[in-house]
């Protein structure tokens, strides 16, 4: 088992894999940037070494930094968690050359996985459906016009490198294609490092249905069944579940035996997961392989028991499986709600800013991952997830409420978050019936005006704010004193004597 | 003691008075107790005729946040409140014609090019915060005036990217 690792990412996620880590008793290295010295993964870290200025390119992209710190603190392995560099095939290969495990997939099928196109060649021909699409990169708009029209508009374009929404644009006219393309070649550019894109038919109204995978070095692999992910904005998920309520057992069966096939046709090892689009008639489509510890994993460790960063931890260090296919089950129902820092009644843009206030939500079957305090920074530079909040309840119905009351009793003060937005999808009767498609947020939210506010409650936070102005216009010496006083064991053990009886 | 409050641009006028064992909270007509105690520094635990309020309250500068049952208020001192009351009435047309970042990024691209027509929505520059592209599209027809930026720039919030002139 490995002794050390060095964590490549910030946020909720290292803050969730340095858990796993002193769970299994494993020393943690945490990396930074200069942005980011007083977050959250520093400081639960058992070492932390800076690795850059603010800009990800020049830190936690940096590979060659990364690795030279990871061998200067004796890390024997690297966990990438999402993001960054997690499906670099490139650093993958760069850690296996210089004896460092990486905490994911080999880099040969990293590689292949992470080029879309020659992956979906590999699926077609073993049998696997796929999205009718590009098969090839193209040259110039030309070509990017032919292909096109071969397919049929309305036409997705993606990313080859990437995933989580940067870089895809869906077009329905011709006219918009030029335009589209240099944007998501943009976005591909900054997101990662590389600005290919395809093209593929745009499937409307489709659910988005994943399935979680894992595989050893030995030739064993698992699914640890689905997770619907249909609730997104920008072609990116905040809402995610499990079971889906689209799936019978006896589909959940075949989607879950066709994961397997893609992770072995693909040479894949430790966890990974397979996206499929399900369309109204229960077809199902092989989209790619998300070759990474997801930011939705949450939901399928509470319905399966599996702690996935352990098992991930597991597979790197060269273990078996522990775990048979038949032995798996999935036990009630969880649900993923992501906290961004985005403004939802503005275009959901990004919100950077001191968080003032944080108070976490607690009770039986919550979850909280999280990667912010009260007083702390968020910057500019990242990814605006702040945290997720996860339940587990005994069914869907059970779950849409507990999740409801959670955002209730969620505050964060000082910066735009979506749990406003949250809560009214949660709430929205369509969610509630399980219908859910990746148009969702647009054909329900589009027009969304914020929560309705209680005239009484507007009242008590005036009661409030008054109260609060009168005890800070106190004289500032005054308060500290009555501070003091308030905080002193004098003050509050009453009568006492020494040795009194 | 008298408050002039604003809460999403409503001036809201009360009072809060202490008195033997509580408050005594009024608006307008409307008039009660209330008991009041501070739990921690961000949190107060109000009672009215028994029913419990939990309520987060936060300062920064002028502004005072606070959440309570899932709600969140945004309180604003009378003074700056005001203050911001008149600004925004007459800059209002002012305003439309200087075009603003809506949140602190990255300039990637300026898509116009000074003394060129606009369309209304037509981008005219590309902000990037948080790894998203977000386009900074035109509010009317006219013509670019002035341009403030260049590309790469990292720009705060509501700094000024571009003026608008008006179609003659």
């Amino acid at each position: 088992m490995l002794r050390k690792i060095l964590i490549a990412n910030r946020g909720e996620i290292t803050v969730r894999i340095i858990k796993a880590c002193q769970e299994m008793g494993i020393s943690t290295v945490a990396v930074y940037s200069e942005a980011d010295r007083d977050s959250l993964h520093v400081q639960l870290a058992d070492e932390a070494v800076c690795v850059g200025p603010a800009p990800a390119i020049e830190s936690y992209l940096n590979m060659e930094k990364i690795i030279q710190v990871a061998h200067q603190m004796k890390a024997e392995g690297i966990h990438p968690g999402y993001g960054f560099l997690a499906e670099n095939s490139d650093f993958a290969k760069k850690c296996e050359q210089e004896n460092i495990i990486f905490i994911g997939p080999n880099s040969k099928a990293l590689k292949l996985v992470g080029d879309k196109v020659r992956s979906r060649q590999t699926m077609e021909k073993a049998g696997i459906p796929i999205i009718p699409g590009m098969k090839s990169i193209a040259k110039d708009i030309l070509e990017f016009k032919k292909e096109a029209q071969r397919i049929g508009y309305p036409v997705m374009i993606k990313a080859s490198a990437g995933g989580g929404g940067k870089g895809m644009r869906v077009v329905y006219e011709e006219k918009d294609l030029k335009s589209s393309l240099e944007a998501g070649m943009r976005e591909a550019q900054s997101a990662f490092g590389d600005e290919s894109v395809y093209l593929e038919k745009y499937i409307e109204e489709p659910r988005h249905v994943e399935f979680q995978a894992l595989a050893d070095n030995h030739g064993n692999i698992v699914h640890l069944f689905e997770r619907e992910c249909s609730i997104q904005r920008r072609h990116q998920k905040i809402v995610e579940e499990t079971p889906s309520p689209a799936l019978n057992p006896a589909l959940r069966a075949k989607m879950g035996e066709t994961a397997k096939k893609v992770i072995e046709v693909s040479g894949y090892n430790n966890a990974g997961t397979v996206e499929f689009l399900l369309d109204k008639n229960k077809k199902f489509y092989f989209l790619e392989v998300n070759a990474r510890l997801q930011v939705e994993h949450p939901v399928t460790e509470l319905t399966t028991g599996v702690d996935l960063v352990h098992q991930q931890i597991s597979i790197a260090s060269g273990e078996k499986l522990s775990l048979e296919q038949e032995a798996l089950h999935q036990k009630g129902h969880s649900i993923e709600c992501r906290i961004y820092a985005e403004d939802p009644l503005n275009n959901f843009l990004p919100s950077s800013g001191k968080v003032l206030f944080l108070k976490e939500p607690k009770g039986p079957g919550i979850r909280h991952d999280c990667g912010i305090y009260s007083g702390c920074d968020v910057p500019i530079y990242y990814d605006p997830i702040l945290a997720k909040l996860i339940v587990w309840a005994e069914n869907r119905e059970l779950a849409c409420q507990r999740m409801v009351n959670a955002l209730n009793d969620y505050v964060i003060l000082g910066i735009k978050t979506t749990i406003d937005f949250l809560k009214d999808v949660i709430s929205h009767s369509q969610f509630k019936a399980g219908k859910t498609t990746t148009g969702f947020i647009k054909t329900y939210f589009g027009e969304w005006e914020g929560k309705q506010k209680s005239e009484k409650n507007l009242e008590i936070a005036l009661i409030a704010a008054a109260f609060d102005s009168l005890s800070s216009t106190r004289p500032r010496k005054g308060e500290e004193a009555l501070q003091k006083e308030m905080f002193s064991p004098w003050q509050s053990l009453g009568k006492w004597r020494i040795g009194g009886k | 003691m008298d408050f002039e409050f604003s809460i999403d641009n409503k001036l809201h006028k009360i009072s809060l008075e202490k008195k033997e064992g509580g408050f005594i909270f009024s608006e307008g007509k409307k008039t009660y107790e209330v008991n009041i105690h501070p739990i921690s520094p961000n949190v107060i635990s109000i009672l009215v005729e028994g029913r419990s309020y939990q309520v987060y309250c936060v300062r920064d500068k002028e502004k005072r946040y606070l959440s309570l049952e899932g709600e969140e208020f945004v309180v604003q001192e009378p003074e700056a409140s005001q203050e911001g009351f008149e600004k925004d009435e007459e800059k209002s047309q002012e305003d439309e014609l200087i075009v603003k970042a809506p949140m602190p990024g990255k300039v990637i691209k300026v898509n116009v090019s000074k003394n060129e027509k606009v369309r209304k929505n037509q981008t005219l520059a590309i902000v990037e915060a948080m790894k998203m592209e977000n386009e900074i599209k035109s509010t009317i027809e006219g013509y670019v005036k002035n341009i403030f930026i260049s590309p790469g720039e990292l720009v705060d919030s509501e700094k000024p990217l571009l003026e608008l002139g008006l179609k003659e």
